[in-house]
């Protein structure tokens, strides 16, 4: 299957999951139907009413039309109300069904799946499109079923008046339904395809400016980078206005067609009255007249609905990109389901003829033909940014699929389940994620039944108990995404996070790269420190120097080979 | 929600709204016109008909009719244009008004309010004045044009529905502001239940990575499950409620219409009331709702857009509010290729105390100077000053003249901060910043100088620095740094924990770089607490908490 192909399969799917199926959701387009026939009918029994009346009928004739109108009026608004709230609820409903089918989706491929940079960023933009998502059924499908249903209902009640005026108004309708979904998308859909990357080059260029606005004063130049923006700002803007030509034809198709079905009722309807064989009265001439005006007033809802499909089909593909139903195969799915058996006297880690490719990436990017790992041993894992080291730890936690041999205490680790492999192997990412919650929450997900004497203990161990008891104890918060939290607060959090799960293996990330320098040191020797009891197998990635008391061993990684190491 | 209907400020700021809104003023006169005659012509057919006239008498009312129909798709179309050109030249007016603002506020103003926050104004903020400009405010306008000219026309033609009008019009915006006011509450607690839902939704996301780790992505899925369902239960209570607003706005409208209808009826059968005049009066009256409603329910839409219009309003009135920048001509040392920097008690306050300690130094030509120190103690807010980035008290002067707090001209220095701040182009462009040819001899020379000769300089960078490693990045941009010394003759060489990102043996040459520039007679400056840079040092300046020492 090819990509495109599959991208196509993913979107139908995500689309079929944003739009309910359910008695809420018919409900709504029930009501709304409803709530538009009541401002057609409305229209036309004032009309007939007020005809009606010229003729000076005994007042008895009008009751019915008397009591119409007001129904009518009454009921537009109720219907118009519960219609409102019945799809509300179907679409939150749904929304519902959405994330937990994004989440699941995400699940697996998380975090190598998702691309390497500018992760935060993809992620809120997928929060947002999956929020656009529940425009499918309240801005796309309710309007386009009512007006469908409304449509039906009045060229119908026309042709019960006069067939040829409903002749009329049909071919209005679908001209309609057509200039206002089929050629405003057309028009719409290519101007927008040259907007896009405009749009996209001006937040570059304005990102570009503000984020160096410092260094371009400095460096006198920000004259030039103000002169990119403006060419970016007048090339989209350009673009703007060439569409801003496309975008009323729908809305101006919409009013043309709806004055022609007035006149055209006007003259089907005059020759028909009074004659013998029409049967066209004058109160049947007015309702046939403005039938028109009153339907074209809610199939102008039509043209808003078509440029919302188009958001929420983008926003569709946007996530069947991020996040497509298939696992790209660099990355692990399901794991073995073998039981952990760990054999006492293999190594805890051993891999062999080891090779791992990121996805999207031509060629591995780290190659190891061996390493064996000893439980107890504390390693540097050394090299370059961008040489590999990430990868390894990525491997070890089975984030990434890999070629070769990974055997974990002796057994192959794609026997085993994922999750029994991450109850060995536990990694300290480089940028710890700390949840916007508590330092407790923060802490009590590694193990839930954990009191708050051991939680205080583990703090101590990582050097925060004195910090966290300055802020108030466990309930301080951490601030969104950490923001209240220093780089080496945060990771002696997740140190802390990786004591309490007591994996038997930790791998640290570069644990200092986010550390202001002068703290550097000091924190990597107090990370160790806490490692250092119970016999725990440590590897430490860093670029930074250890000093060599603290590790047992080092393991260069350089241009994506390890090589081969030596114990000190 | 304390939205006004139409801020002046927007006049102030974008010269295009005052277009906009002049032409959307004559275009609904046009509208008005256009709908008075239809509905006069639909009349005049009509009773026409019933009094007996044939399709060949009442043919040119019809064509009429169908040329006003015309002119009416017209004057739609045109109204879509002339909103869709209004909302991006006043985006584009706004966005770059706010560029300059930036500027003027300069780099302490973009730290404290965060630059992405403000790029994100600039991109998807703007964009929210879309639906302000198509769909609010062209109906604002037509509410204060059609309105009251169909009312007019309805109280000459039958005073009597003009009176039904005039009772239930102003109901609507009554019944919106007493319903909003009585849903206040308990939207203000929607939104902090909407917005605790979604953010709680990134940060599942976000730490998807770590929930795994912890093996507790399936759980997640569950809550996440729940909470959805808690957020659906409580915003429909909310809406049931808010919906109401738009109840009362439809019922209105739509028994106003009612009142009338019955109203005409009733005064038709008894003969006060000629067909005519009841039936033109029926097609007005929704007429002088429609622009009302419109404007109501486009109103969430437009008070988005005003919200984002109004960060807008805040840094361009910031940035008034600025006393003017007076030139600083007498004090320009671009001549200078060589001197002493010399700073004397200085101490940087942004109006809340002093940030640190004050420091007094002398920097020299020829020399390599390290300034060291713990974090907190004020070795970036030094930079800051020497740079005239931040207000300080003390003296900062080169070669015995003062350094004035914002010069423009900074010939004299070149300077790297601690983030690499590189800019989309090539390694080259970015190198040559600020020069307005680009020397390639000197872009190579710079990088060598800055221990990255392996780097290619017609490698594209792409935005944020991407492409390149963030050693390298940082290698880059001390080349930048060094070509402008080289370039200008800069004396000073100012460079804030250059080795941050590298390794030792990179380190090592780069500081036999900076000693060649040294040697040429430029004062080199760097901050770093590394001991192989201190090592090399001619002269150190040792930064703590409470005392300065310079050595």
């Amino acid at each position: 299957m090819s990509a495109d192909q599959s991208v196509r399969r993913d979107v139908r799917s995500i689309l079929r999951t944003a739009l309910p199926v359910t008695p809420g959701g018919a409900l709504g387009v029930l009501f709304g139907i409803f709530a538009a026939l009541c401002t057609v009918a409305l229209l036309a029994t004032s009309a007939y009413l007020i005809t009606r009346a010229a003729e000076q009928p005994p007042i008895l004739y009008l009751s019915m039309a008397v009591v119409g109108v007001r129904a009518f009026a009454l009921g537009r608004a109720f219907f118009r109300y519960l219609e409102r709230l019945a799809s509300h609820d179907a679409a939150f409903r749904q929304l519902e069904s959405v994330r937990v089918d994004l989440l699941r989706r995400l699940i697996p491929l998380a975090p190598d799946g998702l691309g390497r940079s500018r992760r935060g960023s993809l992620l809120s933009s997928l929060v947002s499109d999956v929020d656009e998502l529940q425009n499918l059924p309240l801005r796309v499908v309710q309007p386009l079923m009512t007006s469908l249903g409304v449509a039906a209902i009045a060229v119908w009640v026309v042709a019960l008046l006069s067939p040829t005026a409903a002749v009329g108004l049909a071919i209005a309708l679908v001209a309609a339904f057509l200039g206002g979904t089929v050629i405003a998308a057309r028009l719409a859909a290519s101007a927008e395809r040259a907007i896009a990357p405009r749009r996209a080059a001006l937040l570059d260029a304005v990102l570009d400016y503000l984020s160096n606005l410092d260094v371009l004063i400095a460096y006198g130049a920000e004259k030039a980078g103000r002169r990119r923006v403006e060419a970016a700002d007048i090339a989209l803007t350009r673009a703007l206005t060439a569409r801003s030509a496309g975008v009323g034809i729908a809305a101006g198709a919409l009013s043309l067609f709806s004055g022609l079905a007035v006149a055209w009722s006007l003259v089907a309807g005059i020759p028909a009255l009074g004659t013998g064989d029409g049967h066209l009265t004058g109160p049947g001439l007015a309702v046939i007249v403005l039938i028109p005006l009153a339907v074209f007033e809610i199939v102008a809802s039509v043209p808003l609905a078509a440029s919302a499909w188009r958001q929420v089909r983008s926003s569709a593909e946007r996530i069947a990109r991020v996040a497509p139903a298939d696992v790209p195969r660099e990355l692990p799915i399901g794991g073995g389901t073998a039981a952990i058996l760990p054999v006492t006297a293999a190594p805890v880690l051993q891999l062999s003829q080891v090779a791992a490719t990121w996805p999207g990436a031509s060629e591995p990017s780290l190659i190891i033909e061996n390493l064996r790992v000893d439980a107890g041993e504390r390693i540097l894992i050394e090299g370059m940014s961008g040489a590999g080291k990430t990868t390894l730890a990525h491997i070890l936690v089975r984030f990434l699929e890999f070629d070769g041999e990974y055997l974990l205490a002796g057994q192959n680790v794609r026997d085993l389940p994922l999750d029994q492999v991450r109850r060995v192997v536990g990694l300290c990412e480089q940028v710890p994620y700390l949840f916007d919650e508590s330092i407790r929450q923060n802490l009590l997900f590694a193990r839930d039944t954990a009191t708050d004497v051991e939680l205080t203990a583990v703090l101590d161990r990582v050097g925060l108990g004195e910090w966290v008891r300055e802020r108030g104890g466990l309930d301080a918060r951490v601030g969104e995404r950490g923001a209240l939290v220093s780089g080496g607060q945060a990771q002696r959090i997740a140190l802390a996070r990786a004591l309490l799960r007591d994996f038997p293996v930790i791998v640290l990330d570069e644990p200092t790269a986010n550390v202001e320098t002068d703290l550097a040191g000091r924190l990597m020797a107090d990370l160790l420190d806490a490692t250092s009891e119970d016999g725990r197998t440590v590897l430490v990635i860093s670029h930074a120097d250890i000093a060599d008391a603290l590790v047992d061993r080092r393991i260069r990684i350089s241009d994506g080979v390890l090589e081969n190491s030596a114990a000190l | 929600m304390n939205v006004r209907p139409l801020d002046p400020r927007l006049l102030r700021y974008a010269v295009s709204a005052r277009w906009f809104l002049a032409t959307g003023a004559v275009l609904g006169v046009a509208t008005t016109a256009s709908i008075l005659a239809f509905a006069w012509l639909i009349t005049k057919c009509i009773t026409g008909a019933i009094e007996g006239q044939s399709l060949g008498d009442l043919l040119p009312f019809i064509g009429m009719l169908a040329a006003v129909a015309l002119l009416r798709a017209l004057l739609v179309y045109a109204q879509d244009l002339v909103a869709a050109r209004g909302a991006a030249r006043v985006k584009s007016e706004l966005r770059l008004g706010v560029l300059d603002a930036v500027r003027r506020l300069g780099p302490a103003f973009l730290a404290e309010k965060n630059s992405a926050r403000v790029a994100t104004l600039l991109g998807r903020g703007m964009d929210a004045l879309d639906d302000y400009f198509s769909k609010y405010l062209p109906q604002l306008i037509l509410t204060v044009i059609v309105t009251p000219i169909v009312v007019l026309v309805v109280l000459l033609s039958d005073w009597l529905s003009a009176v039904f009008i005039l009772v239930t019009l102003p109901l609507i915006p009554i019944f919106m502001i007493l319903i909003g006011w009585a849903t206040q509450a308990v939207q203000r607690r929607q939104w902090t239940v909407l917005g605790d839902l979604s953010s709680g939704f990134v940060d599942t996301l976000g730490g998807l990575a770590t929930l795994k780790i912890f093996g507790r992505e399936s759980r997640q899925v569950k809550r996440m499950r729940s909470i959805t369902t808690f957020y659906r239960i409580e915003t429909m209570r909310v809406l049931r409620v808010s919906f109401l607003s738009s109840f009362a706005l439809e019922l209105a409208a739509s028994l106003s219409v009612a009142l009338v209808a019955v109203s005409i009826g009733l005064r038709l059968v008894d003969g006060s009331l000629g067909l005519t005049v009841g039936l033109f009066v029926l097609l007005l009256a929704p007429e002088a709702f429609l622009p009302l409603r419109q404007v109501g329910a486009n109103f969430h839409a437009a008070a988005e857009g005003v919200a984002a219009a109004e960060d807008a309003f805040t840094i361009l009135d910031d940035a008034r509010s600025l006393p003017a920048v007076e030139s600083q001509t007498a004090t320009d040392a671009r001549g200078v290729s060589a001197g002493v920097l010399s700073v004397d008690h200085v101490t940087v306050d942004y109006g809340a105390g002093a940030v640190a300690a004050p420091v007094t130094a002398e920097f020299r030509p020829h020399e390599l100077t390290v300034i060291a120190g713990p974090s907190g103690t004020g070795k970036s807010s030094l930079l800051a000053a020497i740079l005239g980035f931040a207000p300080f008290s003390g003296s900062v002067r080169f070669a015995n003249r003062p350094v004035p707090c914002s010069a423009d001209e900074r010939g004299w220095l070149a300077w790297t901060g601690q983030r690499p701040s590189l800019s989309v182009g090539t390694v080259s462009e970015n190198v040559a910043l600020g020069s307005d040819a680009v020397d390639h001899g000197l872009v190579r020379r710079a990088l060598d100088l800055a221990a990255a000769p392996e780097i290619d300089p017609d490698l594209a960078v792409g935005v944020a620095g991407a492409g390149l490693s963030g050693g390298q990045a940082q290698r880059v941009a001390l080349a930048r740094a060094i070509y402008r010394t080289l370039d200008r003759r800069s004396a000073v060489l100012l460079l804030d924990e250059p080795t941050s990102a590298l390794d030792h043996g990179t380190e090592a040459r780069l500081l036999d770089g900076l000693r060649i520039v040294a040697e040429s007679g430029v004062a080199v400056i760097v901050v770093s607490h590394r001991q192989a840079v201190i090592n090399r040092a001619d002269a150190l300046v040792s930064l703590s908490s409470r005392t300065v020492v310079a050595a």
